[in-house]
C-alpha cells in the first residue's frame, strides 16, 4: 500500500530525514519508535504533506501513485490520515462544523451524497461515544480548551469518521492516563482491517501492549536503524535505546 | 506653503425648506459656523490614516433629489421607515402603533416640538472630534424623531432604511434622534444602502439619549457601493443604569468613516459596542470610537474585528476616557484584525486616558494572518483550501455576527459576507 524509498527531508535547510525506506502492506500495523528528535513527527508530517518540510530526495508511493506530487487535501481524500502529535486549536469553528465539512469533502470525492446536518449529528454522536467524548464537545471550537487527552480522542474520532486507508498516529498515546489509553487503543483497534494499514509513531512501548504491531522499526538520526517484530518493542522497553548505540535525549534531560 | 484646504462654500447650501422654522434656523446657524472649516489632512490626528480617501469635489455638494421611486428594503418582521436621500418616504413607511412610542419625521413636527428638538440636536457629539459629521446639522432636510415614553416597550425592531439614490452626483444627510424615556426599551436597526453608480456622499448622524434604566439596542449595517463615500456619526448619552448595545457591521468602500461616541454619565450605565468591518479591493473603512466614563460604577465592553483583503485599508481607533470621578469603572476593549493579503493594511490604535485610580481597564489589539498550521490541519482532513480559509475567516467574526439580536440583519450580513468571501478568495 505505502512504499517509502530513500526519503530525505529538511526543515529550514537542516536535513532531518536521511534516507527512510519502509514498506507497509494493507492490513498491517507498523510501529515506529525512536528517541525524541529522531524525526518521527517529521516523517508523519511529510507523509501528510506539510509544506514546512522540504522533500529533497526519494519517493513515496501510495497504491502505486506518487504521493509527494499531491496536495495535502488530495492525499487525505486518497486515504491518508494523520493524527497530530499536537492537534491544532481553532476557536470560532465548531467541531461539528469542522467534522461535517471534512466528512462531506470525502464523500463528495467518492461521488457520494453529502450528509445533511441532522444525519451527520446522529453519526457524530455515535462516534463521540465510541471514543468516550461527551457530545457537548461537538459544539465547542475545534480542540478549543480540550485537555491533552481530549484532543487525542478527538483525533481518533476523526479517524473513525473518515475511515482512512492509512492512519498515521503520531504519539497518540502521549499524555493519556490508563483509562484514556484504553479508549484510544480500542478506537485504533476498531480501525484495524484487512484493507487498511496503521503506522503508529511512539516514544514509549506501552501503547503496543494494547495495539499489537506486526512490525517495529527504530528511527534514529533520521534513519531506520533496526526493524523487527513486536519483540523488538519489548526489548526497547527493557534496555532503552542505549544498546543500539543511540542516545535518548529523554534519558539525558527531562522530557520537554 | 499651500494653504490648508477648507470646506467649499458649495457645501453650505442646504435644500429641503419644508422643515419647521426652528430647525431651518438651526441649520443656518450650524452652516455659518462651518464657513472656512479646515478639511482633514494627513496631519489631522483623527484623520491621519483616512484623509487621503476623502474626495469632497463640488459635484458632491448638491443635495440629491428626493423624488422618484424607492428601492427594496430589508423584508423582515418589524416596522419599517424608509428614508430616500435623507427624506422620509411615507408610502414606504409604517410606524408602530405602540402605546408610549411617538415616531415623527422632522418635517411633521410642530414648531414647539421642533424648537425643543433644535435645542437638543448635536448635544451627544463632541463637535471637535466629528468635524465632517457637523455638516449634517447644516444640511439635513428631514429626519426621524423617536420618543419613547417612560416604560414604553417597542416589541419588534424598528428598521430605518436609509437608501441613497445615486443616479446623479450629490449628497444626502440622513438624521435620527432617539429620546428613550426611563425604563423604555427598543431595538433600532439602521441600514444604509444605495442604488445607482454616480459618485455621492452620505453624511448620516444618529443620536441616542437614554434616561435612567432605558435599554436600547442599536444595529447599524453600512453596505453602500463603490461610488458612495460615507461619513457617519453616532452619539450616545446614558443616564443611570441604562444599557446601550451596539452592533455595527460595515462593508468597505471608497471612503467609510463612522464615529461612535458614548458618554456614561450616571452611575450604573453600561454599554456594549460590537463592530465588524470587512474590506477588499481598494476599499477603506475607518471606525473611531470614544467611550467617556464620566460617572462611577459604569461598565463598557467593546469588541471590534476588522478583516482586510486585497489592497484595502481598515482603521480602528478606540478611545476610553475615564474621568476623575469615575471610580469603579470597568472598561474592556478588544480589537483584533485579520489581514488576508500582503497588500492590505490595518491601523489600530487603542487610546486610554485614565484619571481615576480605582478602575478595571483592559485592552488588547492584535493584527495577524490566517494561521498556516490551522489551514494545514483542516486540509489534512480533505477540506479544500478555499473552504479552509473561509472557515477560518468566518471564525474570526462568527461570534459577533451571532450576537446581533435581529435575525434579518444576521442573514443580510451573512449573505454579504459570503459575497465578500467569494470575491476575496477568487482574487487570491
Ligand atoms: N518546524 C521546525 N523547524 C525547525 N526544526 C524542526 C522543526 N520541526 C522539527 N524540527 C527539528 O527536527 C528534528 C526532528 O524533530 P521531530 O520530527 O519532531 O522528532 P520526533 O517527533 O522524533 O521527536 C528535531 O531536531 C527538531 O528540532
Ligand atoms: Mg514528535
Amino acid at each position: 500500500m505505502l512504499s517509502i524509498k530513500n526519503l530525505h527531508a529538511s526543515v529550514e535547510g537542516k536535513e532531518i530525514l536521511k534516507g527512510i525506506n519502509l514498506e507497509i502492506k494493507a492490513g498491517e500495523v507498523h510501529a515506529i519508535m525512536g528517541p525524541n528528535g529522531s524525526g518521527k513527527s517529521t516523517l508523519s508530517q511529510v507523509l501528510a504533506g506539510n509544506e514546512a518540510f522540504e522533500v529533497t530526495d526519494g519517493e513515496v508511493l501510495l497504491n502505486g501513485e506518487n504521493l509527494l506530487e499531491q496536495e495535502t487535501e488530495e492525499r487525505a481524500r486518497e486515504g491518508i490520515f494523520l493524527a497530530f502529535q499536537y492537534p491544532v486549536e481553532i476557536p470560532g469553528v465548531s467541531n461539528l462544523q469542522f467534522l461535517r465539512t471534512a466528512v462531506n469533502a470525502m464523500r463528495k470525492h467518492r461521488g457520494e451524497e453529502e450528509m445533511n446536518a441532522a444525519e451527520f449529528m446522529k453519526l457524530a454522536k455515535e462516534v463521540s461515544k465510541q471514543v468516550d467524548l461527551d457530545p457537548a464537545f461537538l459544539k465547542r471550537g475545534v480542540n478549543e480548551g480540550f485537555s491533552g487527552g481530549e484532543k487525542k480522542r478527538n483525533e481518533i474520532m476523526q479517524a473513525l469518521l473518515l475511515q482512512p486507508q492509512l492512519a498515521i498516529l503520531d504519539e497518540t498515546d502521549s499524555g493519556l492516563d490508563i483509562d484514556a489509553l484504553k479508549v484510544v487503543s480500542d478506537g485504533v483497534n476498531a480501525l484495524r482491517s484487512d484493507d487498511r494499514a496503521i503506522l503508529m509513531v511512539t516514544h514509549y512501548q506501552r501503547l503496543l501492549n494494547h495495539i499489537v504491531p506486526d512490525h517495529v522499526h527504530v528511527l534514529a538520526g533520521g534513519r531506520i536503524i533496526k526493524s523487527g517484530g513486536r519483540e523488538l518493542a519489548l526489548e526497547l522497553e527493557e534496555r532503552g535505546y542505549g544498546w543500539l548505540g543511540i542516545k535518548d535525549a529523554d534519558e539525558a534531560t527531562p522530557a520537554s | 506653503m499651500k494653504p490648508a484646504p477648507t470646506l467649499s462654500s458649495a457645501f453650505l447650501k442646504p435644500a429641503g425648506d419644508f422643515l419647521p422654522a426652528p430647525l431651518l434656523e438651526l441649520r443656518q446657524q450650524r452652516g455659518a459656523a462651518l464657513a472656512d472649516m479646515p478639511l482633514p489632512t494627513r496631519k489631522t490626528e483623527n484623520w491621519k490614516y483616512s484623509s487621503r480617501y476623502l474626495k469632497l469635489s463640488d459635484e458632491l455638494a448638491t443635495s440629491l433629489p428626493t423624488t422618484g421611486k424607492h428601492g427594496t428594503a430589508l423584508a423582515a418582521p418589524g416596522h419599517h421607515v424608509v428614508f430616500r436621500n435623507g427624506v422620509m418616504v411615507p408610502e414606504a413607511s409604517d410606524f408602530p402603533d405602540t402605546n408610549g412610542v411617538t415616531i415623527k419625521r422632522f418635517a411633521d413636527l410642530t414648531d414647539d416640538e421642533a424648537r425643543e428638538l433644535a435645542e437638543r440636536l448635536d448635544n451627544t457629539l463632541d463637535a471637535n472630534a466629528v468635524q465632517l459629521a457637523r455638516l449634517n446639522s447644516a444640511r439635513f432636510e428631514d429626519g426621524l424623531l423617536i420618543r419613547l415614553a417612560p416604560d414604553a416597550v417597542l416589541e419588534h425592531p424598528l428598521f430605518i432604511i436609509s437608501e441613497t439614490d445615486a443616479h446623479v452626483s450629490g449628497s444626502a444627510y440622513p438624521r435620527i434622534y432617539v429620546d428613550a424615556g426611563r425604563h423604555s426599551q427598543a431595538t433600532l436597526v439602521e441600514e444604509y444602502i444605495a442604488n445607482g453608480a454616480e459618485p455621492v456622499m452620505v453624511n448620516a448622524v444618529s443620536e441616542f439619549v437614554l434616561a435612567e434604566g432605558a435599554q436600547i439596542t442599536s444595529v447599524r449595517l453600512s453596505a453602500e457601493g463603490e461610488n458612495v463615500q460615507h461619513v457617519g456619526a453616532t452619539g450616545v448619552r446614558q443616564a443611570a443604569h441604562s444599557r446601550f448595545d451596539s452592533h455595527c457591521v460595515g462593508f468597505g468602500g471608497p471612503m467609510r468613516r463612522h464615529d461612535l461616541q458614548v458618554r456614561l454619565e450616571e452611575s450604573g450605565a453600561n454599554c456594549r459596542l460590537n463592530g465588524v468591518v470587512v474590506t477588499q479591493g481598494r476599499q477603506h473603512y475607518d471606525n473611531h470610537t470614544v467611550i467617556e466614563h464620566v460617572a462611577p460604577h459604569c461598565d463598557s465592553e467593546e469588541t471590534y474585528r476588522n478583516i482586510a483583503a486585497g489592497q484595502s485599508h481598515a482603521v480602528f481607533n478606540g478611545r476610553i476616557h475615564i474621568h476623575q470621578d469615575a471610580q469603579k469603572s470597568n472598561a474592556n476593549m478588544s480589537n483584533k484584525n485579520l489581514l488576508l493579503s500582503t497588500g492590505a493594511e490595518i491601523d489600530t490604535k487603542p487610546e486610554l486616558e485614565i484619571y481615576a485610580d480605582d478602575v478595571k481597564c483592559a485592552h488588547g489589539a492584535t493584527v495577524g494572518q490566517l494561521n498556516e498550521e490551522s489551514i494545514f490541519y483542516l486540509v489534512s482532513r480533505g477540506i479544500d483550501r478555499r473552504n479552509a480559509r473561509t472557515l477560518l475567516t468566518m471564525a474570526f467574526i462568527n461570534e459577533l455576527i451571532e450576537q446581533i439580536p435581529v435575525e434579518a440583519v444576521r442573514e443580510t450580513a451573512q449573505a454579504r459576507l459570503n459575497h465578500f468571501i467569494d470575491q476575496t478568495f477568487e482574487e487570491a
